[in-house]
């Protein structure tokens, strides 16, 4: 079992970290008591990376909303004009992460890391398509273009 | 992934953290935690030396002998006989920073010590966890417990004895 999570501790650390930021290691925690508990659970070894990401997506939204961070601003879930950010350091982008809220933190993290469809981020968030499409294109300009490639 | 993807935020899975995650997953386990008023460097440095500290904290285990170490990505993998009861018993030990997995020959028995600096470094957290990862055995964690947590007792006794 170490040798599983040793092997996923970078994807759900990047997960983790992205989404639920200073609550991130407690999240990691949760997410592998998780997936060892209910290893046996999985039938299809093939699903494993998919499903760890849910679990470690919940479990990080989980976090963040149990943190203590602000609730966030709804004004600034659609405001478009934001400073330039300099995602040349970690602080930056984890600033302008804790702009927003943790469900778009998930978005970002399956569609512009993990590289998910819509219809596949949507369907592991339990939200509809279009949700994901307006969420993204809220978070991407709040984030800054920087990140579209 | 891109390259600002690289730079997101990552979490991290501690020692302590890890060793959790592992003794949560099975029924048996039993494990205790300690904070130990010596520095990391001097808590881990005689941990990782446990031909010497096993037999010295674990009443049940008479000597503890390496019989083979190689070095593995950031780890020491290392093959030992704990004998206990008379028995030599063989064990694959995985031997990081702050980390130390022992698992018997056909995984049935398992053994990890965990530690991680605290406040600032100047003490120490300490967790030991030992269990039979096997089904039905849940009935055995006060056994392991008791055993546990004599471990502890006794190595935070050495620590405060110097070592």
């Amino acid at each position: 079992m170490d040798a599983l999570v040793r092997e996923l501790m970078p994807y759900v650390g990047r997960v983790c970290g992205a989404i639920a930021l200073d609550r991130g290691d407690d999240a990691m925690q949760e997410t592998f008591i998780a997936v060892l508990r209910n290893l046996r659970s999985l039938r299809e070894p093939a699903a494993l990376h998919g499903w760890v990401r849910r679990i470690a997506v919940r479990e990080a939204i989980r976090a963040a909303r149990g943190g203590r961070e602000d609730p966030v601003d709804p004004a600034l879930l659609v405001s478009t004009p934001v400073a330039p950010v300099d995602v040349a350091t970690v602080v930056d982008v984890r600033s302008t992460l804790s702009s927003l809220a943790p469900e778009q933190r998930a978005i970002l993290v399956l569609r512009d890391v993990d590289g998910l469809s819509e219809a596949e981020t949507a369907q592991l968030l339990g939200v509809a398509q279009g949700t994901v499409k307006s969420r993204l294109h809220r978070a991407r300009s709040q984030f800054a273009r920087r990140f579209e490639p | 992934m891109s390259d600002a993807g690289r730079q997101w935020p990552m979490a991290m899975l501690g020692p302590i953290a890890r060793a959790r995650a592992l003794g949560a997953s099975i029924p048996s386990a039993a494990w205790a935690e300690r904070i130990l008023d010596v520095p990391y460097e001097r808590v881990w440095q005689w941990l990782a030396d446990l031909e010497s500290s096993v037999p010295r904290f674990d009443s049940q285990v008479r000597k503890l002998r390496v019989i083979d170490r190689r070095a593995d990505e950031g780890a020491e993998l290392l093959r030992i006989a704990a004998t206990t009861f008379g028995v030599a018993i063989p064990f694959a030990v995985r031997l990081e920073d702050g980390f130390c997995l022992m698992q018997a020959r056909a995984r049935l028995y398992l053994v990890v010590m965990a530690a991680e600096p605290h406040d600032g470094g100047d003490r120490t957290r300490f967790f030991h966890l030992e269990a039979v990862p096997l089904p039905g055995t849940r009935l055995l964690r006060g056994h392991l417990q008791r055993a546990v947590d004599a471990d502890v007792a006794n190595v935070a006794r050495l620590a405060a004895q110097g070592f």
